[in-house]
């Protein structure tokens, strides 16, 4: 028998899609029943109680939550949000309903075992409900007390070898997509630079140092399917400098309409759009149009390519990103607050991606940088915005990065370059008596 | 309930305390299968909506099934996933970034029992634990925030606004029959913690209310600088209120034709709560993308500049969605997205084809950047 | 690094003086406002002193989930107000 009446969320039960109402219902029968014999740290009835207060707010079209905190754990001073209740009488078991990032592996594998000393942990000291994973990437255990926090990061550390993920004014946990781990498109290996500049920046990742959050997104190539171009402050975009490998053969297997090479490896399966035409779906899309496909045989102008991937996409049995790989670095995307959103700007367009020397043109870049955004930005201001307030040149400036056509999409429409004195010849500093020797008053 | 203590010392919180230490090694998590062919990855195809084979050079293979999931979780519901990679995967598995699962098996012969057994397990009240779908052209995973089950300053719910998408679009989740691949995502306020501001189709909450002021309780509960300090556009100061009985406090003042509805203020001051039941709702966005593929990324367009919130399933806005989906459906080339489409067939054909009412709010007025969004040519459809 | 901010205990009186100081109108602060205590220096080393005194017990940090600020130990009424302490 529920605890409290849900009839706003029971209708989210029906359909087909997962339903979290079912699932939450499902786990507060479960925790009401134990039977496992779990001696809980927080209230037995929390999921009823989130259950409760949740309908409220449906009820009411309004959240029932307050603010953070101090909460956190010793020393940290991210990876906890402080959560309560605002309508504690009502939902006692939600009172303090904490929040706990866990830092996510790479590539978000995981094994059994682990995951399940996960949940036997938070079933145990936590609400048992999970976000799989936070939009930064962090696995969120959702829902505790403060005391139980320490309790919680000791087990985390001591029996799982297992560290909290970033919050507040720190790096956040750094994200990736799978990359070479089992993407052909991988152009390096996110799963790897991920997990090295997660450890090699951990006081970053855990106490503040910056104006504001600082996120780092790992994408293996331009199809950017960890949306790092969009919201990380600094993108490692995989990309390739020679040419793109291409397997005449499988061409033509294409062109030839074969089942075992479906066209963008199958993705069009659902509807039937005709047979597959390689001058209207490949070489007539390509942006640059620097491809051509003639006696069979298909011919791209490399110099030309700027690797949108589509051509690859669509042929994955016949194309392949070049051998020389490495990444290009993008910075200062973000969300739209305050001033609207922004994509990140190319800085780097590449640099190579390499463990050997510990990736020391990638983390030089990085530290330029926090080194510049550390000094010079205002209080919760992104990278972004200090790139806008600074200017570009600027940023190039403090990363010793030499301007190219690259980091433009066109060039200035404005003639209003501020020169710098020792920029002009003479300088600004000139003899006025003498000018008047040649130009009366 | 009595108190089990792992060993931590709250009075000498540094002995024996382990910290940064990181994630764990992802080596570790692996399939075998991965491990052993890792980069060396030929092609890969996807053999049925939801169903992927990695081809390695070395002849492996590696088959994935990828089932929707709902974010947020129970153990109970993580501790069946669990069950399944045991039983079908040696115990390996995976989420996406847009939180779909993934099981892995090595085999072709090992596909058919993992997929009967993920597609025959059902919550009580009836809904698919683990649908299979979510691949190629079609709809995937929303991303979606938290919303009114844990957030402080949502102007809508996330899971709620999410399941009755979901299952709007369910057909599109299980099948491949879009130009494109249609990426939905949600974020419940302004400050987009899911950044959904490059997807095909965005979900936004939003406030239009600034914050009401508890002034008698104010500057007990909250500290006044901070309030102020909090306002990212400096739309709060320090003000003398007096009470209706007569007594004068220290308080704030809103300049309401400043606030942005952001609720920063509230994360520092409980006293001054912004959400409403008629003030809050739903901005729909659309046309945005974070691929490089055949165009820019580009950001999301606000397409309907509010619906109200209709609980339990947002009804109006499931249906805006509904409208532009099938007008995409209808109206792109293949491997367009939905965006590019948009751009080629002109913004002023999309509020047509979408049976969408175009209002003032959409023409941008915000600072310098709303200038190159209005039309500066003569070239514009009837 | 500056004499000041080198001489450990100097530095953690003169963090400590300076929010006793400001304590009266408000009790968090922005990462930025220890550089003016410190204007010589470096804030990589600034912020290495002031996270050195949360774990000595000094100073507490505050996290809003999207911002973290820094106060005295104990200080503040938020700290108080939800039962917890």
């Amino acid at each position: 028998m529920a605890k409290h009446e849900t009839p706003l969320l029971d209708q989210l039960e029906t359909g087909p899609w997962p339903s979290f109402v079912s699932d939450l219902k499902q786990q507060a029968e479960v925790r009401a029943k134990n039977e496992k014999g779990v001696e809980f740290q927080i209230p037995q009835d929390c999921v009823d109680d989130l259950l409760g207060v949740l309908e409220l707010s449906f009820k009411h079209g309004r959240t029932h939550w307050k603010h953070g905190g101090i909460v956190g754990v010793f020393g940290y001073g991210g990876g906890v949000i402080g959560r309560y209740c605002d309508q504690p009488q009502a939902f006692p078991g939600v009172e303090h309903f904490h929040t706990m990032r866990v830092n996510q592996p790479a590539g978000k594998f995981y094994k059994t075992d682990y995951l399940k000393s996960l949940t036997e942990l938070w079933d145990f000291r936590g609400s048992g409900v999970t976000n799989m994973h936070g939009a930064t990437g962090d696995i969120i255990l959702l829902g505790t007390t403060t005391p139980q926090l320490e309790e919680v990061f000791w087990t985390l550390t001591h029996d799982m070898n297992q560290d909290l993920g970033g919050s507040g004014s720190n790096l956040r946990t750094p994200a990736d997509c799978l990359g070479q781990s089992r993407c052909e498109y991988a152009c390096y290996d996110t799963n790897a630079l991920v997990y090295f500049l997660t450890n090699e920046y951990q006081d970053e990742l855990h106490r503040p140092a910056f104006p504001y959050k600082f996120k780092f997104k790992l994408d293996g190539c331009p199809n950017c399917c960890v949306a790092s171009i969009a919201r990380s402050d600094m993108s490692f975009i995989g990309t390739w400098k020679d040419d793109i490998r291409i397997d005449q053969d499988a061409v033509n297997k294409y062109v030839e309409n074969d089942p075992a090479y479906p066209a963008n490896a199958g993705a069009h399966k659902g509807k039937d759009w005709g047979p597959f035409d390689i001058e209207k779906e490949v070489t007539g899309l390509c942006p640059t149009k620097c491809m051509k496909f003639e006696n069979k045989k298909l011919f791209i102008d490399n110099a030309n390519c700027t690797r949108c991937m589509h051509c690859i996409n669509v042929m994955p049995r016949a194309l392949k990103v070049g051998k020389e790989t490495g990444c290009s670095i993008l910075v200062g995307a973000k969300a739209p607050i305050l001033d609207g959103a922004q994509m990140g700007s190319l800085l780097v367009p590449f640099v190579e991606v390499n463990p050997d020397n510990d990736y020391e043109a990638i983390t030089e870049v990085i530290e330029n940088v926090w080194d510049w955004w550390m000094e010079e930005g205002k209080n919760r201001e992104r990278l972004g915005e200090l790139i806008m307030r600074q200017g570009f040149q600027k940023l190039l400036e403090v990363t010793g990065i030499d301007p190219m056509p690259q980091h433009v999409a066109y060039p200035r429409t404005n003639p209003y370059i501020f020169w710098k004195e020792d920029e002009v010849t003479g300088g600004w500093e000139r003899d006025v008596e003498e000018y008047r020797k040649h130009h009366q008053r | 309930m009595a108190f089990i203590s792992t060993g931590y010392n709250p009075d000498k919180p540094m002995e024996n305390r382990i910290t940064d230490i990181g994630p764990k090694d992802h080596n570790e998590f692996y399939p075998p299968v991965i491990a052993k062919n890792k980069g060396k990855w030929s092609h890969h195809e996807i053999l049925e909506p939801g169903v992927l084979v990695h081809v390695a050079d070395s002849g492996d293979e590696v088959y994935t099934v990828r089932c929707g999931g709902a974010r947020l979780m129970s153990t109970t519901h993580v501790n069946e996933i669990c069950e399944i990679a045991d039983k079908h995967c040696d115990g390996y598995v995976r989420f996406t970034t847009r939180n779909n699962i993934e099981f892995m098996v090595d085999s072709k012969d090992k596909v058919e029992p993992l997929k009967n057994d993920l597609a025959s397990r059902k919550f009580e009240g009836g809904s698919f634990k683990f649908p299979i779908g979510g691949t190629g052209a079609g709809v995937t995973n929303i991303v979606h925030t938290q919303g009114w089950i844990h957030c402080h300053t949502p102007a809508t719910d996330a899971s709620g606004t999410v399941k009755a998408t979901m299952d709007e679009l369910f057909s599109d989740f299980q099948q491949m029959r879009l130009p494109a691949q249609l990426r939905v995502s949600m974020a419940c306020c302004l400050n987009m913690c899911g950044a959904v501001h490059c997807s095909d189709i965005a979900i936004l909450g939003y406030h239009r209310k600034p914050p009401m002021l508890d002034h008698e309780y104010l500057d007990k509960v909250c500290e006044i600088p901070l309030a102020v300090s909090a306002c990212p556009t400096a739309a709060i100061k320090p003000a003398k209120q007096t009470l209706a009985n007569g007594t004068e406090v220290k308080s704030v003042a809103v300049k309401n034709e400043r606030c942005m509805y952001c609720g920063n203020c509230y994360t520092m001051c409980p006293s001054m709560p912004l959400a409403d039941a008629e003030g809050d709702g739903i901005v729909l966005m659309a046309g945005g993308k974070v691929s490089n593929r055949i165009s820019d990324p580009k950001f999301s367009k606000v397409v309907v500049a509010f619906l109200p919130n209709e609980m339990p399933r947002w009804p109006s806005m499931t249906d805006a969605i509904n409208k532009m989906v099938n007008a995409y459906s209808n109206g792109a080339n293949k491997y367009e997205r939905l965006g590019d489409w948009a751009e080629r067939i002109g913004w002023e054909k999309f509020f047509e084809v979408c049976e969408l009412p175009f209002t003032h709010h959409l023409i941008d007025d915000f600072r310098q950047q709303a200038y190159m969004s209005w039309r500066q040519s003569t070239q514009f459809k009837f | 690094m500056s004499e000041l901010l080198e001489n450990t205990e100097a530095a953690k009186k003169a963090v400590v003086d300076w929010l006793t100081k400001k304590s009266k109108s408000k009790t968090k602060f922005y990462i930025k406002d220890f550089y003016k205590i410190f204007p010589d220096d470096k804030p990589r080393a600034i912020k290495k002193v002031v996270n050195k005194m949360v774990e000595t017990g000094e100073l507490e940090f505050w996290s809003s989930g999207s911002t973290t600020m820094y106060g005295l130990k104990g200080a503040g009424i938020q700290h108080s107000s939800e039962g917890e302490e």
